[in-house]
């Protein structure tokens, strides 16, 4: 396969992938290791990983970025942009229509219905993904405290979480963790 | 009145005060700064900006947006950008809050993205960056607790969260099962909590 069909392939099945991906991008990417790694041989698992990695270390849409590295390893800049679009656009055409209908019916008494129903439950989630995530990167005791300090900090005092990122970090590089 | 009040929108924001009107410009720039801060999850920093400091969303209108986000396709935290951005200021908004989560920090990513690439290797790096993912975990989890905050009196919302974390994060069932298994009872749960205190 050429650059440019390797682009469109990629592109297309990003795409689908992105109105998709209930409950988040990191959800398919099982899927997208095997489209890219396995079936097409673009990169190998080792670089996935590489892209994975960087993706979680560098500040901005995580997600998107980790998408245009791919994008970038198949067809250089080009294919960064097109993966990058390809990620975000089809889901955010969706949330935007979305939100506009629920939140035209915000004072339906089915709504308030629904809504305390649904929060409790994707609040769950998003403790758990940080728990998933906490399961992957504590490696020692010592790094179980710090996602532990990490909790608590920012459940009782209003500090800035940049520092207490910066507190990880440092500790991490110093090789305490 | 008193049941009526239990069944008020729990919020820790009071609506009135809340921040009208939000530029556009404000806008940009809050979810630009969402994007550079948000290490290993733009959750935390979102709810930090939109409702702590700006306060331009009470912590319920919030909470509504996350959830929607969770149960949406697509990378949640653009999510949280296109549907604030639409709930201050409309299409226009969505495009503002966007760009600013988006292009700069896009740009600058990939940028040190390929550079960084040349030295994943190095143990130092490597052990900096294993310090900021256990925390950044710890930060996700604290954002998800003090989102539940306001509904902890509601035993079967305490429940379903639990339910929800437990499965997530002990099962190996696919998040969608979870979500569709879960949601329906969870919304009935409430249904009949809202028959009950009439």
């Amino acid at each position: 396969m050429n650059h440019t069909s390797s682009l469109v392939a990629l592109s297309a099945h990003l795409a689908l992938l992105s109105s998709i991906s209930f409950g988040g991008f990191p959800t398919v990417l099982p899927d997208v290791r095997n489209f890219v790694v396995a079936t097409h041989g673009w990169a190998t698992d080792q670089e996935f990983a590489n892209f994975f990695a960087m993706a979680q270390a560098i500040p901005g849409p995580n997600m998107i970025l980790m998408m245009s590295f791919v994008g970038w390893k198949v067809a250089g800049f080009p294919g960064a942009v097109a993966s990058a679009i390809a990620t975000f656009g089809p889901a955010c055409a969706i949330y935007f229509v979305a939100y506009r209908l629920w939140d035209r019916f915000r004072t339906a008494p089915w709504q308030e219905i629904v809504r305390r129903g649904l929060v409790p439950v994707t609040l769950g989630l998003v403790v758990a993904s940080g728990t998933v995530m906490a399961r992957a990167a504590d490696t020692s005791w010592q790094a179980v405290a710090m996602t532990a300090a990490a909790v608590v900090l920012t459940l009782c005092t209003r500090m800035n979480p940049l520092w207490i990122l910066f507190a990880g970090g440092a500790l991490g590089g110093l090789g305490l963790l | 009145m008193a049941g009526e009040n239990r069944l008020a929108p729990a919020s820790g924001t009071v609506e009135d005060d809340l921040v009208r009107p939000v530029s556009l410009r404000a806008l940009f720039i809050a979810f630009f700064t969402v994007s550079l801060f948000g290490f290993g999850g733009g959750l935390v920093w979102a709810r930090r900006i939109a409702v702590d400091q700006r306060r331009w969303l009470s912590e319920a209108d919030f909470a509504d947006i996350v959830s929607l986000c969770q149960f949406m396709p697509g990378p949640n935290v653009v999510g949280i950008a296109v549907c604030t951005g639409a709930k201050l200021r409309g299409g226009i908004g969505a495009i503002a809050a966007l760009c600013g989560f988006i292009i700069i920090p896009w740009s600058v990513g990939l940028s040190l993205g390929t550079l960084y690439l040349e030295y994943a290797h190095v143990p130092v790096l490597r052990n900096i960056l294993g310090g900021v993912s256990a925390t950044a975990a710890g930060l996700l989890i604290a954002a998800g607790l003090r989102l539940l905050a306001p509904h902890r009196r509601r035993p079967a919302a305490v429940l379903f969260a639990v339910l929800a974390f437990a499965l997530m994060a002990f099962s190996r069932l696919p998040l969608l099962v979870v979500l569709f298994g879960l949601v329906p009872l969870s919304i009935a749960a409430a249904g009949i909590e809202k028959a009950r205190a009439r």
